[in-house]
């Protein structure tokens, strides 16, 4: 029971992250119908600029988190004006793109911070809440509640702002709303900027629980993916219940079939997607192409 | 739409070419120069991870590799000749790694540095082989023996050699009787986990619990609540620096206080700063190679080290550096010869270098003996 619990505790707080990464993906293709495949290299951008403000320059933790996710944003910002072109032109163009921009940045973070990572320390000295036999650590409590109160403000955004109804639109129907007189490209804009802040802070918190280095990216963008994926592509819920599900699933995977757990997760996950293709908060695809 | 994209699709498809070509690949080696044999540069292959996941090892051993052969192009090369130290990206990739050394082949390399990884090294083998090119490797797998190539040599000790001494020290030395194991299930983690499980049995011990991870496994909840209800006396760490530095982190967190033991990687920087200082204290470590103060070579070295690199120099730098000064003095001593006079050659070399005295035998492993060390405020030191 105790290990069993631990293990839950274990999940959640990587599924957090997961479940973050996966809704950075589906802001992107709710508004344009767009996986970008670089969103998990601006995470890891995000992180090693998070770090290095954070260890480098000595900046608080959320001051550079917030440095990082403008850093980002900007990133995000270029892509979407380097890809703006080809939107409603050149769908699978724009996927190479995207793919492309996700090398350049792997290059990018080799080059300006070298091949060696970094570890970060955690920025929460208080040690583990214990429950029963259970240990929490304060960070990942901090790390979900972060995590809930960003999903939050998205969704506010989305629902209650002028330019988060103005995303909705585009994503519905882009012609009708260009004829209405919203910018497009504004749009798309600003949903690869969020996208990619969030994408930032996913980062940002995961240093201090992993290690920072190029290939960061690669280990948190598959399971954002596969989050994204369970939870139904471009669902803001569907993506936080996906990622949760996820971290827990591997989790488990891992306590029970060891060394074949990745195997595990990823049949449970081909499974689960095979039985509902739409992921759990399927809505109707987005496809402008 | 398929059809509309169809004409375009080659534009993207040569510009991502462009873009992989600019960013992972390292330049290659020019192949067309002819001189192995008698003039110009002598031509030494060095190949390593520099990007990907094992990329830090990588530049470890590109390091010490680069400051050997620095040293010896400074006293004049060899036989007037200057060595020319050209560094190849693997990226931790055997079919990568299969791809250079073609490369090597056509392009008339003497001998081959390199790599860290055992499986790469592996997969480069049966070609090296058939190419007749020596080849130095910090890799540490016994599979490296098993492939029997006279062309492979190791610059440390195998696994095996690491573990017995390791579990000869916790057994027979501490006096522990409760050892739990967690390793992953990567070509480092594997031969790690075979090497010391046999080592236990023949001290016989059965370990507590022997928990197998990923090797791209973040959360270690599950692995490290069982082996906390397995209440041991020291847990076995067979895994490579990043993730045994997180098992580290999580397993103190947890409450976990006994101390970890492993081997080579749990002796680095890296492994250190990942599990954080506190958390890495008490770690027993089995290395050929336990710090810069050891002896007046390693001083000299590790200084070298510093001004070059301005950072510390570790084991895999050592590995490098030792490796590639028997090499070249193995080409020196046969007057440049190649091919396989130098592999017989380097078989021959008595070398003295920063792990210890080299005498290679039949299986091209140079090195029988690690030492115990054990890390204090974050620093490894010789175990009392």
């Amino acid at each position: 029971m105790q290990v069993t619990l631990q293990t839950l505790v274990g999940g959640l707080s990587l599924g957090a992250i997961y479940a973050l990464i996966a809704v950075g993906f589906s802001v992107v293709y709710r508004t344009m119908g767009l996986v970008n495949f670089a969103h998990a290299d601006v995470a890891m951008i995000g992180a090693y600029a998070c770090s290095t403000f954070y260890l480098t320059s000595h900046v608080p933790f959320a001051a550079a988190i917030v440095i990082s996710i403008v850093v980002t944003g900007i990133i995000g910002l270029i892509i979407e004006r380097v890809l703006r072109p080809l939107e409603n032109k050149d769908f699978d163009l724009m996927l190479i793109g995207t793919i492309g921009f996700g090398t350049v940045l792997q290059a990018a973070a080799t080059l300006i911070w070298g091949t060696t990572g970094r570890a970060m320390p955690s920025p929460i000295t208080s040690g583990p809440l214990e429950i029963m036999g259970i240990r929490i650590r304060t960070y990942d409590l901090m790390v979900i509640a972060i995590t809930a109160v960003s999903v939050v403000l998205l969704t506010l955004f989305l629902q209650r702002t002028k330019p988060g109804a103005a995303m909705q639109a585009v994503a519905m129907d882009h012609e009708a709303a260009t004829a209405v007189g919203i910018h497009v490209g504004r749009s798309n804009a600003l949903a690869f900027a969020i996208g990619a802040g969030i994408a930032a802070l996913a980062g940002s918190l995961a240093g201090p629980m992993l290690y920072v280095d190029a290939t960061l990216g690669g280990a948190l963008g598959v399971k954002g993916f596969a989050a994204a994926m369970l939870g139904g592509f471009g669902s803001i819920p569907g993506a936080v219940v996906g990622g949760l599900a996820i971290g827990v699933l591997d989790s488990y995977a891992g306590d029970h079939f060891q060394g074949y757990s990745v195997l595990v997760t990823f049949l449970v996950f081909t499974a689960a997607i095979m039985i509902r293709p739409t992921g759990i908060f399927g809505e109707r695809t987005v496809s402008r192409a | 739409m398929r059809a509309r994209t169809r004409g375009t699709l080659s534009v993207p498809a040569a510009a991502l070419g462009v873009l992989l070509a600019a960013s992972a690949c390292s330049a290659p080696g020019d192949s067309s120069s002819d001189d192995a044999g008698s003039s110009g540069p002598i031509k030494i292959a060095v190949v390593d991870a520099q990007s990907g996941q094992l990329a830090s090892l990588g530049d470890w051993e590109a390091k010490g590799a680069k400051l050997a052969v620095k040293e010896w192009n400074k006293k004049g090369g060899i036989n007037g000749r200057k060595i020319k130290l050209t560094v190849f990206d693997d990226q931790g990739d055997p079919t990568t790694g299969t791809n250079i050394a073609r490369k090597l082949d056509s392009g008339n390399y003497v001998a081959m540095i390199g790599t860290a990884e055992s499986a790469v090294t592996v997969a480069m083998a049966p070609i090296l082989k058939q190419a007749e090119i020596p080849n130095i490797t910090s890799g540490q797998a016994t599979a490296l023996v098993d492939v029997k190539s006279p062309f492979l040599f190791l610059n440390g000790p195998t696994s095996t050699t690491y573990d017995s001494t390791l579990a000869d020290y916790l057994v027979a030395t501490k006096k522990f009787k409760k050892i739990a194991m967690i390793s992953n299930n990567g070509s480092y983690g594997k031969g790690e986990h075979d090497a010391f499980t046999a080592a236990l049995k023949k001290a016989g011990i059965t370990p507590v619990t022997d928990q197998v991870v990923t090797t791209d496994q973040k959360d270690f909840s599950a692995s490290l609540s069982r082996i906390r209800q397995s209440k041991p006396d020291a847990i076995f760490l067979g895994s490579e620096e990043v993730e045994a530095g997180l098992i580290v982190k999580q397993a103190r967190d947890l409450g976990i206080t006994a101390p970890f033991a492993g081997a080579a990687p749990q002796g680095t920087p890296v492994f250190i700063e990942t599990a954080g200082a506190k958390n890495a204290e008490n770690t027993i470590v089995s290395s050929p190679y336990l710090s810069n103060e050891i002896s007046d070579a390693s001083r000299a070295f590790a200084t070298a080290y510093k001004a070059e690199y301005g950072k510390d120099a570790e084991l895999h730098g050592a590995k490098a550096y030792d490796g590639t000064n028997i090499m070249l003095t193995a080409l020196k001593n046969s007057g440049m010869a190649t091919g396989k006079k130098l592999a017989d050659e380097i078989r021959a070399t008595k070398y003295q270098g920063l792990l210890g005295d080299f005498a290679y035998d039949e299986t091209g492993v140079g090195i029988f003996k690690t030492t115990i060390g054990i890390i204090k405020d974050g620093k490894l030191s010789a175990a009392q």
